[in-house]
């Protein structure tokens, strides 16, 4: 395990792999995340050389690609010394995915660390792999974190969402239940939100299905807003940004699909913790949103 | 009216096996009726291996060899021709199944792997892991979805129809709708599998196994052989009777009591645990008789000293077993294991072919009593006897299928089964179908379990009729036709008390102890007086009437069974 | 050697939420509950039958081997598909934090009574991926003399698979199942998978079009499938390897391929998806629509579309890896 020795200076630091879900307009989460962490002292350090995780879908063609390609990842955070942190509920999944299948298969290990070799990178396997959720829930602590609430939102209505990949299969984590998880609502808890319990919230947005079925994504990311509309939410806060790009980018087509015609805000995590932090929304860059956050935050 | 050339009664491995051979001949309408969906079967919880002398593994194993140790496992009650053609069609069968695609584990030389089994003087056990069962049937389900063969699935058969000479159908529930049906059939083939739940609740059989095709012949008036046979496997979980397999002491499991002891030193000093399965059966009961098992009765299997890579690798599903139905990991600590009613050596009583006295009225499988397992079975005997019978008796059917006309049916054929669904429904008391179960399955656990004795029989007897006339008195109080389950538990109820009586009566009568029946007040074997089969007919006053017929005996002279 | 084992036995009077419908009698399905002490050491199954011995002998389930192999008592316990017979349902009424526990039928198949399914729509559609056999003479002899050789290696790159007992929880937590009728569901692309990397088998290609005539690339890979299997089987990693079976065969024309083959040539070239031009590479002509819309988004911003992406420094070191891969994917193909 790493330690996070060189850095004494009451901060936690992590390896910060950001994945490749922050372009075009979401590209302004790379400051705002760094931002917001800030606010419950934490840096992050952007592994100098990381490569797209290849969401799994690298394993269509290739599975020793995928996994030699993250292992090198992962490599990059071990170098550093530093937990390896990501953003993004797939990029953990596939990558602790990779780092649980190469810890049970010593042949495999050997074979990826051949081909890492000759770029001179070793892969240990022995980074702690964390994501959002965790971070702030356990590492952070929710005592902590409610030291840094200035700006409590309560009374807000919220529907929490998780997404799939932080939760299935089951032994892709050690830190909660996958059945029945309950660090987001931990968190939320702490901002001062009401939670409302909605039947879709264990359903699947089906961000991953876009491309090549668009058709698909739109009913399953109608049917989860439509869930939760129904318990007359405010607000729904989900942490993972890809389920984000759904639920909020492709809000307009998918009610219009289903023949719905409300309007749902959607924030991403980190997003709801800055402003329950003190930051404004025009430091959130709200108005990037598809669907108007009309919620005084 | 529904008609079909050839009828088959079962789904398990010896039903499929038929209904694909059958299939496979176009010309044929072929169907099978059963009460679950095939791949539900209790072929599927088969775990250790399936027999054949392949040579393998050991190349100087003959089907001679394996013949022998049949008879001989046996307790020389096997017909020996039957046994010879079973021995000998071994090696075929098992191919066919594997080049209809069946994963059997393989050797390093690509070949089909085989394992030390109970009783086999060679190794011929041919095996996938700890589920051969499973796989076998799931390959025989899948080749018959490519050959088009016709399910009824979840369709209970009540009773056989004949003319005294030859089939003429059979009376079929259709559990979802809760209609009754009559189908002609120019041949039947019973295959239902066995009656181990007359036990009810110290057992490794499924619910459903409840000798319903044994019972319905019996009913119709077929003759039964050796009933009284049922084996106890040695290693079944304390809470539920769940099947421990074989091949945990295959792979080297050891037997311990309460002290510690590796107690087989006393019962077979040679194969130790691997002893045939009978006699480890016995061993266990004396162990905790003589005060020298566990504080539930139970004794233990250990494997913990098999180390957590080869438990993994062999007994993946034994493990999870014992996890989530005795909260024990036998990769850390022992197993608590009693003796359960697992097989049923006797059945419908057949022929080499599996013809019973009744033209185009066939059984096969652990329903069919031919008799090759005769007194005890070896363990990977009962997977080889499904499809070997169950191919003979889809073949024969198929011939006599051929060469027959349909018979004209019996005027108003439900009228039996109404009448005993209406007695069901319209019962007098407030007999639950759970009360009379449970006290069945104490009463033959206590009366004529592994230990049995003229007093304790007698006794069975007794409290069997009266469990009989708490049974006339039942009454269903779910009126729904639809999906009706607790009509069905207790049609399964009445086949079970038919069987018991049977069970009871043939162990009384037979005064002797051999393979799996043993008597305290006879504990030697008797070939002077008893190398017979038990056989049951139903009698005027619906009470079991017995006979006697010889063994084939035609290559090896009955010996002292020692191991 | 041994120890005396003394477990420790806890009971709980809990109240059991059971799902009831009788076509005929009932209009719509409703709730039942019933009230009983769970022991330790129960399992879901043993509950519903002492509910049905005791209580009330009309609740209908399906059930045989309670040994968690034939796969028929599968029902949704609190959301979950699971076997209730392998079902302990202390740890759920613990984890849970309250003394009731729900117990449905399971979902997207038509309900016959009950907790009973009917599991035909799933074996329908499992027929359809041909899921049994077809010998390849060049391995399996024309008689029943010998059995085909196998090596261990080729057992292994399926054997898990056999696994599978039909059970249907995977399809009942499928998130396509659940908005299309037309999707095959984990089960029947997990047993197409299983025979087409058999060596026996000769018809690989007629499954790889069966299963994408049901969806292959459909699976939205939320990996309930692997969460809910009881034995498992990882369904959800089935479908992927079907899929690169599909495109090692050469299926490149289909958008899920497409995607595919971007994903791995991008992260080679550029390190990253290049997720602005994705739409067009997937659906080609068709794509540009979404493309107009995302570079008019970014322009409402004052952000400058761009059309290309920056490169990862890291894409140096993956452009070696993916060399290096090639050379030991070559190598193990010429020594197959």
């Amino acid at each position: 395990m790493t330690e996070q020795q060189q850095y004494n200076d009451g901060k936690l630091h992590y390896a910060f792999y950001s994945g490749c879900c922050f372009q075009g307009t979401d590209a302004r989460f790379f400051d705002i995340l760094q931002q917001v962490f800030d606010k419950v002292d934490v840096e992050l350090h952007l592994i100098p050389d990381a490569v797209c995780c290849g969401a799994g879908v690298i394993e269509e063609r290739s599975e020793l690609t995928s996994l030699s390609i993250n292992a090198r990842n992962m490599a990059g955070a071990e170098k550093m010394g530093l937990p390896f942190y990501t953003p993004c509920s797939t990029c953990f999944n596939v990558i602790s995915n990779v780092q649980k299948q190469l810890g049970e298969d010593a042949k495999l290990f050997d074979q990826v660390n051949d081909i890492l070799a000759e770029d001179g990178i070793e892969y240990k396997g022995d980074c702690k792999l964390t994501h959002t959720l965790w971070m702030l829930a356990q590492d952070v602590g929710l005592s902590k974190l409610s030291e840094r609430i200035t700006n409590p939102l309560n009374g807000i209505r919220v529907a929490s969402y998780y997404g799939c990949h932080t939760r299935n299969p089951a032994d892709i984590q050690q830190y909660e239940s996958s059945q029945n998880p309950t660090s987001l609502e931990d968190i939320l808890k702490v901002l001062g939100v009401e939670i409302v319990d909605y039947e879709t919230r264990d359903d699947c947005c089906g961000y991953h299905i876009n491309w090549p079925n668009n058709q698909l994504a739109q009913k399953m990311t109608g049917s989860v807003l439509q869930g939760a509309h129904k318990q007359n939410v405010d607000l729904m806060v989900t942490s993972c940004p890809l389920c984000f790009k759904n639920l909020d980018g492709v809000q307009p087509k998918a009610l219009a699909a289903a023949g719905q015609d409300f309007q749902l805000p959607v924030l991403f995590l980190p997003e709801l913790v800055g402003l329950a932090c003190g930051m404004s929304s025009s430091d959130m860059k709200l108005d990037f949103h598809s669907v108007p956050v009309n919620v005084r935050l | 009216m529904l008609t079909y050339d050839v009828l088959i009664v079962g789904s398990g491995g010896a039903g499929l096996y038929a209904a694909l051979k059958s299939r496979m001949e176009e010309d044929l309408q072929v169907a099978v009726l059963t009460k679950v969906y095939p791949t539900r079967s209790h072929t599927s919880a088969a775990q250790g291996g399936v027999n054949a002398a392949l040579g393998n593994k050991d190349a100087t194993d003959t089907w001679q060899d394996h013949w022998f140790d049949t008879v001989k496992g046996s307790d020389y009650l096997a017909d020996q021709d039957a046994a010879e053609l079973m021995c000998r069609e071994a090696p075929e069968v098992i191919r066919e199944m594997e080049h209809w695609g069946c994963p059997f584990d393989r050797t390093e030389d690509g070949k089909i792997a085989q394992r030390p089994f109970g009783g086999a003087s060679k190794i011929r056990a041919c095996y996938a892991a700890d589920k051969i069962g499973h796989v076998m049937l799931h390959t025989l389900y899948e080749q018959g979805i490519r050959h088009g063969v016709n399910y009824f699935n979840e369709w209970m058969t009540l009773s056989l129809l004949h003319d005294g000479q030859r089939c003429l159908g059979v009376n079929a529930l259709d559990i979802r709708s809760g209609k009754l049906h009559t189908i002609q059939a120019k041949a039947v083939i019973l295959a239902t599998g066995g009656y181990g739940r007359v036990y009810w609740n110290r057992t490794s059989n499924a619910y459903g196994n409840t000798g319903d095709g044994v019972a319905l012949a019996y009913r119709a008036g077929l003759p039964l052989k050796d009933i009284e046979f049922v084996q106890f496997h040695p290693t079944g979980l304390r809470r539920t009777g769940i099947l421990m397999s074989e091949g945990a002491r295959g792979e080297g499991g050891y037997l311990l009591n309460a002290l510690g002891e590796r107690f087989m030193d006393r019962y077979a000093p040679e194969k130790m645990e691997l002893g045939p399965r009978d006699l480890v059966s016995r061993a266990i009961e004396t162990e905790v008789r003589e005060g020298r098992g566990g504080p539930d009765g139970e004794v233990f299997l250990d494997v913990v000293h098999l180390g957590k890579e080869r438990i993994l690798e062999r007994l993946p599903q034994i493990r999870e077993l014992c996890c989530a139905f005795e909260g024990v990991d036998p990769l850390k600590e022992p197993i608590p294991i009693k003796p359960t009613a697992h097989y049923s050596m006797g059945g419908i009583s057949t022929d080499i072919n599996g013809l019973t006295p009744i033209e185009g009225v066939y059984a096969a499988g652990e329903s069919g009593c031919v008799s090759v397992h005769g007194a005890n079975r070896l363990g990977g005997n009962s997977l080889l006897d499904i499809l070997v019978f169950g191919r003979r008796a889809g073949n024969h059917a198929t011939e006599y299928a051929r060469h027959t006309d349909i018979q004209p049916m019996h005027q108003n054929p439900l009228e039996p089964a109404e009448t005993c669904i209406k007695a069901l429904m319209d019962g007098d008391s407030e007999e639950t179908i759970a009360d009379i179960r449970r006290d069945l399955g104490n009463l033959m656990s206590k009366k004529a379990g592994i230990y049995r004795n003229a007093v304790d029989l007698t006794e069975g007897q007794a409290g069997l009729a009266e469990l009989k006339a708490r049974y006339k008195r039942l009454k269903i109080k779910d009126k729904s036709p639809i999906f009706n389950t607790e009509l069905t538990t207790a049609l399964e109820l009445g086949n079970l008390l038919d069987l018991a009586e049977i069970v009871v009566e043939g162990a009384l009568v037979r005064q002797e102890s051999r393979g799996s029946h043993y008597r305290e007040d006879f504990p030697q074997r008797n070939d002077e007086d008893w190398l017979v089969h038990t056989v049951a007919l139903i009698g005027s006053d619906e009470h079991p009437v017995l006979h006697f017929e010889p063994v084939k005996i035609t290559q090896f002279q009955p010996e002292a069974r020692t191991y | 050697m041994t120890e005396k084992i003394t477990p420790k036995r806890e009971k709980l009077l809990a109240n059991l939420r059971v799902q009831r419908y009788t076509p005929g009698k009932d209009r719509v399905p409703y709730f039942d509950n019933f009230k009983m002490d769970v022991e330790t050491g129960m399992t879901v199954l043993e509950a519903l039958r002492y509910i049905k011995d005791t209580q009330d002998g009309s609740l209908t389930f399906r059930a045989f081997c309670r040994s968690a192999i034939c796969g028929s008592c599968t029902v949704v316990v609190n959301g979950n598909p699971v076997l209730a017979c392998s079902t302990q349902l202390m740890p759920i009424l613990k984890d849970f934090g309250k003394a009731s526990v729900t117990i449905t039928p399971l979902q997207r198949l038509p309900i016959l009574r009950d907790l009973v399914v009917d599991i035909d729509p799933v074996i329908e559609k499992l027929a359809k991926m041909h899921p049994y056999l077809m010998e390849n003479r060049d391995r399996i002899p024309e008689t029943l003399e010998q059995e085909s050789l196998m090596s261990q290696k080729e057992m292994a790159e399926f054997n898990y698979i056999t696994d599978c007992i039909l059970c249907s929880a995977c399809f009942s937590a499928c998130s396509t199942v659940k908005v299309d009728d037309n999707y095959a569901g984990p089960l029947t692309i997990a047993k197409a998978y299983r025979f087409s990397v058999d060596a026996r088998d000769s018809f690989r290609g007629m499954r790889i079009q069966a299963a994408m005539d049901q969806g292959l690339w459909s699976c939205v890979q939320c990996r309930k499938c692997i969460n809910v299997c009881p034995k498992d089987t990882r369904p959800a990693d089935s479908i992927r390897h079907m899929r690169r079976i599909a495109i090692d065969d050469g299926i490149h024309d289909t958008p899920g391929s497409r995607r595919a083959k971007a994903y791995t040539d991008d992260v080679e070239k550029i390190g990253q998806v290049n997720k602005p031009m994705l739409p067009v590479v997937v659906h080609a002509t068709k794509g540009w629509a979404a493309i107009e819309e995302a570079e008019a988004a970014l322009a409402k911003h004052g952000l400058e579309p761009t059309r290309k992406v920056c490169t990862l420094p890291g894409q140096e070191g993956a452009a070696k890896i993916y060399a290096k891969v090639r050379e030991i994917e070559k190598q193990n193909k010429e020594k197959a």
